[in-house]
C-alpha cells in the first residue's frame, strides 16, 4: 500500500542528500483537514498545509493558535492616529502656525482626515508586513520547492508537509499515516547535497544592495541642494512649458511700430461701461460757465439717506480704518505699527478742527482724494465702486460732524442728565 | 461530503408554525396600548407655548398635535429604515453571490415584507398632511417662502429665494404621491423576491437563483435611488432650506445599522422559540455583528464627510443646520452620538469576541437600535421649534433652524418614546405577518455552503 503511493525522488542525486521531509497530496480541501487533523492527533508539530486558497477551518484542524496580528494592526491603527495628530499639530498649530480661511490652526474637524488616513495607512502596513514576519515570508527558497507536485499549490493541489525534524517523525510510519490519510500522492524530499545551492546567489545579494544605494540619489541630491547655492541657472525639464511662443503684456514686440505688445486704447474710442460722462458722480467736478469746480453737493443719483450712509461706514472701516483709523484721527492700526517700531507717521486727521485740511475740502475733492491718492495715499479707483466713493464722502462728512460736535447738537429734550467731557489740561 | 457543505440536520425544526401569530399578536398588542397611551398625553397636555408663539394661524390643539406628529416621524423613519436596512441584505445576498446568508435569509425576507404595513402606518402622518396639516413640515406652512425685512421705516414681505424655487417639489399632493410610489416599489421589490425564494422551497428549481441574481441588479439600483430620496424628502425636507446630498446615504448607513441589529435579534428570537437551533451559529452572528459593525462606521464616515464639507465650506445656508446641533442644548445630543452610535461600538464591535458570543452581540445590537433611534431623533427634533419674525406688527413664521440657538431646546416629552414604542409594536405585527412556512430556504443550492459556513 505505502509502496504504491510512495514515489521515489525524482532526481537520483537527492538520494545522497539529508531527508527533509514528506510531502502528501490531497484531493480536495475536505481531505486535506481531514488529514490535518489526523497528522495533529497523531501529535506532529512540524507540518504545515498547503493550498491554492484559504480553506475555512484548517486552523482549527491543525491546532493552530489564533494570530497575534489583529492586536498589532490595533496597535498599528492608534499609532497612526496619534501620528496623524501629531504630525499636523506640529506643522500647523506649533512650528508654523498659519491662518487658513479664519479657522484654528488647531482643528480637530480638519485634522480628521489626515488622522483617518494615516490610521488605515499604518494599520494596512502593520497588517501587510506583519503577515510576511510572522509567516517568516519571504522565502525565496525552500527544500520542498525541489518537489515538482509542490508547485501545483498555487494552481489546484492541496498539500500537507511533515518536517523531518519533528521528533515524531520517521522515515516509514510517518509517509504511512499521511497515505492512510487519504493521500493521492506521497513523496520524499531531499535537500540538495551542495550546501551553497541552499544560499542566496550573490547576484541577488548585489542587486538588491546596489538597486538601495540608487534608490538613495535622489535623497541625497536633495539634501544637497537644502545646503549648498548655485549659480547655474536651473534645469529646464519641460522646456516648452517655460518658454512659451506667446507673448504676454508689457513686453517688446517688433510687429508694431511703438515696439510694444500692449495696445493701448484706439484715439478717439472708449471701452464699453468706460464712457463715465457725468463729471459730478465720475470726477466730483461740477462745470459752469464760470469755471470747473470741485463740487460742494452730492451727485444727484444718490439718495442721501440712512442706509448711504451706514454703506459708508461699513466700506469705511474696510479701506480706510487701517491708516485714519475708526475715529478718523489718522491713528489706525499702520500708524500705532510705525510707532512700534520707533518711527513717527500718521495719516491724515480727517476731523481735526485745529488744522481742517480735510475738514474744508469740498465734497468732490474728497471724492477725487479716494479715487487717485493724495501725498504717500495711493488711489482707491480699482478697488471701491464710485457710488461707494461717495458713501465714503457722506460718511466721513458724519465724522467730522461727530468728531467736533458741541451739546447744542443734541435734541433738547435729550440734553438732560449729558455732560460735555472738560477739556483735558495740557 | 465535503467539509465545506453540510445537509440540513435532520432534527431541525424550520417551520414557523404558531411564531407568526404569536409575534403579530404581541406587535398589535404593544401597538394598541401605546398608541393609546400615546394619545392620552396628547390631549392632556398642554399646548405646547414655544410652539403657540410660532403659530399664529393654528388652533391650540393644532400646537398640542404637533409633538405627537414629530414623534410619528421619527419613529415611522425608524420602523421604515429598519426594513430598508435588512432588505438590502437580501438584495445584496442575491447581487454578490453570497453564500453565508443563505441560512438567515427567509427571516430577512419575512422582516422586508413589513414593507406594506410600514408604508400603510406612515399614512398617520401623509394624510393629515395632505389634508391640510402645515404644522409638522414648514414646507407646507403658509408663511414657507416668505422672509421679512424692515427697510428703513416700511416692513417688506419677500419671496425666500432658497425656499421658494423648492415648494414645487416640496407640496403636500406631490409629496404624497412620491410616498405612494416609493411604498409600492418597496412592496413590490420585496414581495418579488420573497415569493421566489418561497417557489424554490417548492420546486428547488436552481433557475430561481439565477432569476433573483438577474433582478437584484436593476432591483439595486431602483432601491439606491428610492431610498435617498425618500430620505430627502421625509427627513431632509424638516429643515427644508439645508440640503446635502450624502443625506440619503447617511441616512441608509444608519438604517443598515438598525437592520443587521433587528436581524440579529430577530434570528436569535426564532432559535429561543426551539426553531433553527441547528442551523444558524455563531458563525452567521459573527457575519451580521461585522455588517452592523461595518455600518456603524460607514454611518461615522458619511456623517462625518457631510459635516466637515459644510462646516469648511462655512456657508450660512449650510452650517445652519449644524448651528442649531452644535450649540445649545443639542450640542450634548451630538456628542452622545459621536460617543454612543460610533466611538463605543466601534472599538469594542471590532474584537470577533464581542460578535461572536451571543449575549455581547445582543447587548450591541440592542445599543445600536436605540442609537439608531436617537439618530433619526437628532435629525428631525431640532426643526421642532419655530420661531416667529417680528417687525413691528408685521409677523411671519421664519420656521425651523431660525433665531437664537439659547431657545432651541431638547424638549425631550415622553409622547417621543410612545410614539416610537406604538409604531415598533407596528413592525413586529408586520414582521410577523410574513414568518411563516419554511424559516429557512430549505432547496437553496447554496444552503449547504451557508450551513457550513465558517470564518477564518
Amino acid at each position: 500500500m505505502t509502496d504504491e503511493h510512495t514515489h521515489e525522488p525524482p532526481q537520483a542525486s537527492d538520494r545522497t542528500g539529508r531527508l527533509y521531509g514528506v510531502l502528501a497530496e490531497y484531493d480536495t480541501p475536505g481531505d486535506l483537514i481531514e488529514a490535518a487533523r489526523k497528522v495533529r492527533d497523531a501529535g506532529y508539530t512540524e507540518f504545515d498545509c498547503y493550498s491554492p486558497f484559504p480553506v475555512h477551518g484548517i486552523d482549527e484542524a491543525m491546532g493552530i493558535k489564533r494570530t497575534i496580528l489583529p492586536v498589532l494592526i490595533f496597535g498599528g491603527g492608534v499609532a497612526g492616529t496619534l501620528g496623524g495628530l501629531l504630525l499636523q499639530w506640529w506643522c500647523n498649530a506649533y512650528n508654523w502656525p498659519w491662518n487658513i480661511s479664519g479657522k484654528p490652526s488647531w482643528s480637530i474637524p480638519a485634522n480628521v482626515p489626515i488622522a483617518f488616513e494615516t490610521t488605515i495607512l499604518l494599520a494596512v502596513f502593520t497588517s501587510f508586513f506583519g503577515m510576511w514576519i510572522l509567516n517568516k515570508l519571504p522565502q525565496v527558497w525552500h527544500p520542498f520547492f525541489r518537489n515538482e507536485r509542490f508547485n501545483h499549490v498555487t494552481d489546484d493541489a492541496f498539500v500537507l508537509g511533515i518536517e523531518a525534524r519533528d521528533r515524531r517523525f520517521d522515515a516509514a510510519a510517518t509517509p504511512k499515516l499521511l497515505a492512510d490519510a487519504g493521500a493521492i500522492l506521497v513523496e520524499k524530499v531531499y535537500l540538495d547535497p551542495d550546501p551553497a545551492s541552499r544560499q542566496m546567489p550573490k547576484w541577488i545579494t548585489a542587486f538588491i544592495v546596489a538597486s538601495t544605494a540608487f534608490a538613495l540619489i535622489p535623497f541625497a541630491i536633495a539634501a544637497k541642494a537644502r545646503t549648498s547655492h548655485s549659480s547655474e541657472p536651473h534645469l529646464h525639464i519641460f522646456p516648452d512649458m517655460d518658454f512659451q511662443p506667446k507673448y504676454k503684456s508689457d513686453q517688446a514686440m517688433d510687429l508694431f511700430g511703438d515696439g510694444r505688445e500692449n495696445r493701448g486704447e484706439l484715439s478717439g474710442t472708449i471701452a464699453r461701461g468706460s464712457l463715465n460722462a457725468d463729471d459730478t458722480f465720475y470726477h466730483g467736478l461740477d462745470r459752469s460757465d464760470a469755471g470747473t469746480q470741485w463740487t460742494t453737493g452730492f451727485p444727484h443719483q444718490l439718495e442721501i439717506n440712512d442706509q448711504l450712509l451706514k454703506r459708508g461706514k461699513n466700506r469705511f472701516e474696510i479701506y480706510c480704518t487701517p491708516c485714519h483709523g475708526h475715529d478718523g484721527r489718522g491713528l489706525g492700526a499702520v500708524p500705532q505699527r510705525v510707532a512700534l517700531t520707533g518711527g513717527a507717521w500718521q495719516a491724515r486727521n480727517l476731523v481735526d478742527a485745529s488744522n481742517p485740511v480735510a475738514i474744508n475740502m469740498p465734497n468732490g475733492q474728497l471724492f477725487n482724494t479716494i479715487s487717485n491718492g493724495y501725498n504717500t495715499m495711493m488711489g482707491y479707483a480699482a478697488q471701491i465702486p464710485h457710488a461707494d466713493r461717495w458713501a465714503i464722502v457722506l460718511y466721513v462728512r458724519a465724522l467730522q460732524r461727530s468728531q467736533n460736535a458741541s451739546l447744542d447738537d443734541v435734541p433738547p429734550d435729550h440734553r438732560s442728565g449729558m455732560q460735555m467731557p472738560e477739556a483735558p489740561t495740557p | 461530503m465535503s467539509v465545506l457543505q453540510k445537509s440540513l440536520h435532520p432534527d431541525e425544526k424550520y417551520k414557523a408554525g404558531k411564531l407568526g401569530a404569536t409575534l403579530q399578536k404581541i406587535g398589535i398588542a404593544i401597538a394598541v396600548v401605546f398608541f393609546a397611551i400615546s394619545l392620552l398625553l396628547v390631549v392632556f397636555s398642554n399646548p405646547d407655548v414655544a410652539r403657540t408663539a410660532g403659530h399664529v394661524d393654528s388652533s391650540g390643539a393644532g400646537d398640542r398635535w404637533a409633538r405627537f406628529f414629530f414623534a410619528y416621524v421619527v419613529g415611522w423613519s425608524y420602523i421604515f429604515s429598519i426594513c430598508v436596512g435588512v432588505f438590502w441584505l437580501v438584495l445584496l445576498h442575491h447581487l454578490s453571490r453570497g453564500r453565508w446568508a443563505t441560512a438567515v435569509r427567509r427571516i430577512a425576507e419575512a422582516m422586508s415584507m413589513a414593507f406594506p404595513v410600514v408604508f400603510i402606518a406612515g399614512l398617520g402622518f401623509v394624510i393629515p398632511l395632505l389634508f391640510g396639516y402645515q404644522d409638522l413640515y414648514y414646507w407646507a406652512h403658509p408663511d414657507a417662502g416668505m422672509c421679512l425685512e424692515k427697510v428703513a421705516t416700511a416692513c417688506h414681505e419677500y419671496l425666500n429665494p432658497t425656499l421658494a424655487h423648492k415648494l414645487g417639489w416640496l407640496s403636500p399632493g406631490f409629496f404624497a404621491g412620491r410616498y405612494v410610489v416609493y411604498g409600492l416599489l418597496y412592496t413590490g421589490m420585496a414581495s418579488y423576491f420573497t415569493r421566489k425564494s418561497r417557489q424554490q422551497d417548492d420546486s428547488g428549481d436552481p433557475k430561481i437563483s439565477d432569476q433573483l441574481r438577474v433582478a437584484s441588479g436593476p432591483a439595486m439600483i431602483v432601491y439606491a435611488l428610492i431610498t435617498c430620496f425618500a430620505a430627502f424628502d421625509i427627513l431632509m425636507s424638516m429643515a427644508p432650506k439645508w440640503y446635502s446630498t450624502i443625506y440619503g446615504v447617511n441616512f441608509w448607513g444608519s438604517a443598515c445599522v438598525g437592520g443587521f441589529a433587528a436581524l440579529g435579534l430577530m434570528v436569535l428570537g426564532v432559535q429561543r422559540s426551539g426553531r433553527l437551533t441547528h442551523s444558524v451559529n455563531a458563525e452567521h452572528y459573527h457575519d451580521i455583528g461585522k455588517w452592523m459593525f461595518a455600518f456603524t462606521f460607514f454611518w461615522a464616515y458619511t456623517a462625518f464627510s457631510q459635516f466637515m464639507l459644510q462646516w469648511y465650506g462655512n456657508l450660512p445656508e449650510e452650517t445652519v443646520w449644524y448651528k442649531y446641533r452644535l450649540f445649545g442644548e443639542w450640542q450634548w445630543v451630538s456628542i452622545a452620538m459621536l460617543v454612543g452610535f460610533w466611538a463605543f461600538p466601534f472599538v469594542f464591535l471590532m474584537s470577533r469576541w464581542t460578535k461572536r458570543i451571543v449575549p455581547s452581540l445582543v447587548f450591541f445590537a440592542v445599543w445600536q437600535l436605540v442609537f439608531h433611534w436617537l439618530d433619526l431623533y437628532w435629525n428631525v427634533m431640532p426643526s421642532y421649534d419655530w420661531l416667529p419674525t417680528f417687525h413691528g406688527a408685521a409677523r411671519i413664521v421664519s420656521g425651523p433652524l431660525t433665531g437664537n440657538t439659547a431657545y432651541h431646546h431638547v424638549g425631550f416629552t415622553p409622547v417621543d418614546v410612545t410614539v416610537w414604542l406604538a409604531l415598533i409594536g407596528v413592525l413586529l405585527a408586520g414582521f410577523g405577518r410574513n414568518l411563516h412556512g419554511n424559516l429557512i430556504p430549505v432547496k437553496d443550492p447554496t444552503l449547504g455552503l451557508s450551513l457550513a459556513h465558517e470564518n477564518l
